[in-house]
């Protein structure tokens, strides 16, 4: 089975961004079934029986992350991540461009499972086009009734609000991204107490992914179990996966989960470019570890490629060739989350930095092997001690990198340039 | 080493945790930071502090804690049951060589000229915990302002700032205002005040003490001293009735600064500017320093001290033969110790035999005991509060912080109302509240009181803001017309202004001052024709001034910082003050002045007049002294103010 469309099934339609053409191939009747057919419990327990996982990164439980909202606490809030920032990931902004109105069907289905009056999108600042797209969305479905007071006669009330971020890669984070929904610095919050209890406002809070949000309909229409036929154990239904790199055609592609990596590769993405051969690549995004081309064969399923010393993380996976070097990917990605560090703690803050000036010397050859050790040792102190993930993750891809290819690193000591650039130009020459 | 979990003891609200290998039990919700002082384990803080809500931020305190995938902070982490905590191996060690060599990757490393050096928490810890040299490659940092003036008194070195938001939170989590804000982020990360506008809190000199390096300083203590040159003299505030806890510190005869000293029953370790920055006024050298002799008409001269008590004691002596003894009228002050003003009450009463009596210019009617119930950290258990016109925060600024706690932990609602706010209408904003703390200041008493009872449902409390350091020390001795010492009714006399009045218009032909008194020179002309025309005028003083200019009698006093006493607080506090500088003047303190100066007119059972022997005489004649002790409160019972 090549793919499995299921968010991604009427992409081919044209204009399924208008209201009526969505309502046409089937949109919105989602929602009008769960307030038919569900209560909010009920939908919880479908949700939970479907085993969908979060796909902002972590893989969280859905079903079981609704269930920790204190009972009879409101109002509560749910806030819709759209934040998406992660190198190598752009997943959600195709869902939003192609069908807005099915993440905002998601929204609702959620508020309604998790009886919230008020939802938020939180959408990253450079996406203005999409931001345009889902405010447009949110009075098209107003305007027909979904959004508002008692929609469709169910009682139930409900706004949706969309609202833009300034572009911070750590307001993806959820608590720094309701702190910056807040009008606060955009920076992560001591947890406990976790959203769940105290989150926006200071009231029981859930953050979802966009995509996790756009499966909603789906599990509604047809039904937790069905959806638990999909995929592996672990891993049920389809992810989106980003593809770019070294490739014939980088872009995103609905994957039913535990299909093999390779398949992704060789049938979606038409397989390494002419004369590229897979040198590494890193699934998940940015943030993840390397994996090497012995791992293709992994299925794309969470657990099965966290054994592998990485994970699927937020759905990325870029490829790379035999010329890439990877003290320069390292170098680059550490200096994205240098970039990117909110400054709250002293580990990520000033270890980012530490490192970035480490692994620029070491690019350009001029680091010694003491400095190397340096490196490595100075990810050791970072990596589990940072407040939020984002420092500790700021070392996976560069120690990875230098466990898998350690000669390649040290190749670089003293070298007075990068040796596999060099070798590079030397074939071309 | 490897190490048991305590076995579970009783369900008493409290956990046992094991913490290198020793066992203590705390109570639930108690941080394992806390727990680890409590057996003597000290684990390096940064953004940790006592007063101010966990962030755990800048991962000093991370230690190992069994069941854990990762190393947890400590200031945030709570106990549980049968916890087992590590704080002293190789992981942990690394954990903390790590943090500080990241702190110090740009950092300016300027501890030469930096006012904080030797009471840093950087420089301590990186001598204790720290890896002693750096790897960082690159010689160029990330470079931020140096010496910024924040406002008068504060100025900030944004290099030095190790982020740790502990200023940021003080204004959050303690004064309640937001002057200082943290800008861009990432290695950039500054801090700065919000708009770039200058601090105008009324606050500001905690922040120095709230950083725990040199980021943030006082400008009136750059370059003064190094903190191992100083001499630290703990003592009282002596701006207000409030009486915060501090500790003077002076170098070469001089105070260099006040540094709070935390009495979480009084100050909780805050600090307002008017009372901190007002030390440089201890330093002058504007001071009364010989005994003179200045008679109506006569020529002046210098004498001894001995020579001036027998003076005085002549003078007093021929106005009472001359006059009679209520031809006689005795100020003392705010400022005195409870010491001085004990045996000013006395040698008032018991051996001139006058009842014109005290200690500032208004009447102070007969007090209540309940005006006293509301003791200061009693604020935080109330559910509103009602605060009657701006003099009681104006006078004692600190007051504020402790109503704003309530606010924030408690949810108190805090009313601050117009000083004369109609009973009934303050009864129905508090309606429902369960705890009331009722605050007035000393002019408004009888209000206060009417509003108080017009409250009902609700257990009411009230609180007088006395003026001065020693405002209350001053009524509870006696220092007023009609109430000796205790409130023992006695016959009655002029108050402050009738005094002045009296001896103006010549009824009263001679006065005796204890100062220094500044409330007293508030009042105007009176009080330069109340000097001229008495006969005679023996004036004890430090400052000179108005009444020390017009003394016939003139005897050096010793300043607040100068000598040993106690003094009590609004809510009845009686608290130790102790000097800081040596006496100016060779002149005997005002206790032995005043014991010489009762031997000299007659008094036969007076001892010398030792501060300590005074403070242990005043003790056993007032029940609620002894019982308040070193510290504690004196609080009076309805009986004894019969
Ligand atoms: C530094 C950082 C950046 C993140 N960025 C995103 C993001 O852009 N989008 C997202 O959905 N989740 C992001 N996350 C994960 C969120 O914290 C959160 O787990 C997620 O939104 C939960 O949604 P889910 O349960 O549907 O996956 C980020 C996490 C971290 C630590
Ligand atoms: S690890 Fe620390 S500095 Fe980095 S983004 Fe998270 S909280 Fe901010
Ligand atoms: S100025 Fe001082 S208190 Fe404020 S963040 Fe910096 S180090 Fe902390
Ligand atoms: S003291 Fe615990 S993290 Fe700063």
């Amino acid at each position: 089975m090549a793919e499995f469309p299921l968010l991604t099934k009427d992409f081919g339609t044209q204009d399924l961004h208008e209201r009526a053409v969505y309502e046409r191939t089937g949109g919105y009747q989602g929602l009008r079934e769960a307030f038919k057919r569900f209560t909010p419990e009920t939908l919880i327990a479908e949700v939970k029986t479907s085993g969908i996982r979060g796909r902002g990164g972590a893989g969280f439980p859905t079903g079981t992350k609704w269930s920790f909202l204190p009972k009879d606490v409101f109002p509560r809030y749910l806030c819709c991540n759209a934040d998406e920032s992660e190198p190598g990931c752009f997943k959600d902004r195709y869902l939003i461009d192609k069908s807005p109105h099915q993440l905002v069907e998601g929204v609702l289905i959620a508020s309604y499972a998790l009886q919230v009056n008020v939802a938020f999108i939180y959408i990253r600042g450079e996406y203005r086009d999409q931001r345009l797209l889902l405010e447009r969305a949110v009075e098209e479905a107003r305007a027909a009734g979904f959004i508002g007071k008692n929609i469709l006669g169910s009682g139930f009330d409900c706004d949706v609000i969309v609202h833009g971020g300034a572009g911070a890669y750590i307001c993806g984070e959820e608590t720094a991204l309701i702190d910056s929904l807040e009008g606060l610095r955009g920076q992560p919050r001591l947890k406990p107490p976790f959203p769940a209890v105290k989150g926006l406002y200071g009231q029981p809070t859930v953050v979802n992914n966009v995509e996790t949000l756009c499966n909603l309909p789906h599990i509604v229409q047809r039904g937790g179990e069905w959806f638990k036929s999909l995929g592996t154990e672990g891993s049920t239904g389809t992810r989106l996966f980003c593809c770019s790199g070294h490739i014939k055609k980088p872009g995103t592609y609905e994957m039913l989960l535990g299909t093999p990596i390779r398949e992704l590769l060789e049938e979606e993405c038409g397989g390494m470019r002419t004369g590229s051969t897979l040198k590494a690549f890193q699934p998940g995004g940015g943030s993840m570890q390397v994996l090497l081309p012995e791992h293709v064969d992994l299925p794309l399923d969470m657990n099965e490629v966290q054994k592998a010393g990485s994970s699927l993380g937020a759905g990325a996976m870029i490829f790379m060739d035999q010329d890439t070097c990877l003290v320069d990917v390292s170098m680059r990605l550490v200096d994205f989350y240098q970039h990117e560090s909110c400054g709250k703690c002293v580990p990520c803050r000033e270890g980012t930095y530490f490192e970035s000036q480490l692994m620029h010397k070491l690019e350009a050859g001029h680091a010694t092997p003491a400095e190397l050790a340096t490196l490595s040792d100075i990810c050791a102190n970072m990596d589990g001690r940072c407040f939020c993930p984002l420092g500790d993750t700021a070392t996976w891809f560069v120690m990875s990198a230098y466990k898998h290819f350690r000669d390649e690193f040290e190749a670089h000591c003293n070298a007075g340039e990068c040796p596999v650039k060099a070798r590079a130009r030397e074939r071309a020459a | 080493m490897t190490q048991t979990p305590a076995a579970p003891g009783p369900d008493d609200g409290r956990v046992g945790v094991t913490i290198d290998g020793r066992e203590v039990r705390v109570p639930k919700g108690t941080l394992v930071l806390d727990a680890a002082t409590e057996l003597g384990i000290h684990i390096p803080i940064y953004c940790a502090h006592a007063k101010l809500d966990p962030v755990a931020v800048c991962r000093m305190c991370l230690v190992h804690i069994e069941k854990f995938p990762k190393p947890q902070p400590a200031c945030a982490t709570t106990v549980a049951e049968g916890m087992v905590v590590t704080t002293n191996n190789a992981e942990v060690t690394k954990l903390r060589e790590g943090v500080l060599e990241f702190l110090l990757v740009n950092h300016p490393l300027d501890c030469p000229v930096c006012d904080r050096g030797g009471e840093c928490d950087l420089q301590d810890f990186t001598f204790r915990y720290g890896p002693g040299t750096s790897r960082f490659p690159i010689t160029e940092k990330v470079h931020f302002a140096k010496a910024l003036p924040l406002s008068q008194h504060i100025e900030l070195d944004q290099e030095r700032c190790i982020l740790c938001w502990r200023c940021v939170r003080y204004y959050d989590e303690i004064t309640g205002e937001k002057e200082i804000v943290l800008q861009q982020r990432g290695v950039q990360t500054l801090v700065t005040t919000f708009n770039g506008e200058q601090l105008k809190s009324n606050f500001q000199g905690n922040l120095p003490e709230v950083c725990p390096v040199g980021a943030l300083t006082h400008r009136e203590y750059r370059f003064r001293a190094r903190p191992w040159e100083l001499q630290r003299a703990p003592s009282v505030c002596p701006e207000c009735s409030y009486g915060c806890n501090i500790n003077a510190d002076s170098r070469d005869f001089e105070i260099k600064r006040f540094a709070s000293r935390d009495n979480p029953l009084v100050d909780d370790m805050w600090l307002c500017d008017r009372g901190r920055y007002s030390f440089p006024q201890w330093n002058t050298s504007e001071r009364v320093r010989r005994p003179q002799l200045r008679p109506r008409g006569g020529e002046q001269r210098d004498v001894t001290a001995v020579e001036a008590i027998s003076a005085a004691a002549r003078e007093l002596r021929a106005v009472v033969d001359q006059h009679g003894s209520g031809a006689v009228g005795v100020l003392g002050s705010a400022l005195n110790t409870n010491e001085e003003l004990w045996l000013l009450g006395r040698l008032a009463r018991d051996v001139i035999g006058t009842p014109h009596i005290d200690h500032q210019l208004e009447p102070f009617e007969k007090l209540d005991p309940a005006e006293h119930a509301l003791g200061i950290a009693d604020i935080e258990e109330c559910d509103a509060l009602v605060v009657l016109g701006a003099e009681p925060e104006a006078e004692a600024p600190v007051l504020t912080l402790r109503l704003f706690k309530a606010e924030r932990k408690r949810g108190a609602r805090v009313h601050r109302l117009d000083h004369g706010a109609d009973p009934s209408r303050i009864a129905s904003a508090v309606r429902g509240a369960k705890t009331i703390g009722v605050i007035a200041d000393e002019t408004n008493r009888a209000h206060a009181a009417r509003v108080a009872a017009a409250i009902t449902g609700g257990a009411v409390r009230r609180l007088t803001v006395t003026r001065g350091v020693n405002g209350r020390g001053a009524k509870d001795m006696g220092v007023l017309p009609g109430l000796a010492a205790g409130y023992r009714s006695a016959p009655s006399g002029k108050h402050g202004r009738e005094i002045l009045e009296a001896a103006a218009s010549g009824a009263l032909r001679a006065l005796l001052i204890l100062g220094p008194n500044p409330a007293l020179e508030t009042a105007g002309d009176v009080l330069q024709r109340a000097l001229a025309r008495a006969d005679s005028v023996v004036v004890i003083d430090s400052r000179p001034g108005v009444c020390a200019g017009a003394a016939t009698v003139l005897i050096p006093g010793h300043a607040f910082f100068e000598k040993h006493g106690t003094v009590t607080n609004l809510e009845g506090r009686v608290q130790r003050i102790r000097p800081a500088l040596p006496p100016a003047t060779p002149t005997p303190t005002e206790t032995r002045v005043l014991s010489s100066l009762a031997a000299e007119l007659g008094a036969r059972d007076w001892d010398r007049g030792e501060p300590s022997a005074v403070n242990r005489a005043l003790r056993a004649a007032l029940a609620p002294y002894a019982a308040a002790g070193n510290g504690g409160r004196a609080t009076w019972v309805a009986e004894a103010v019969a």
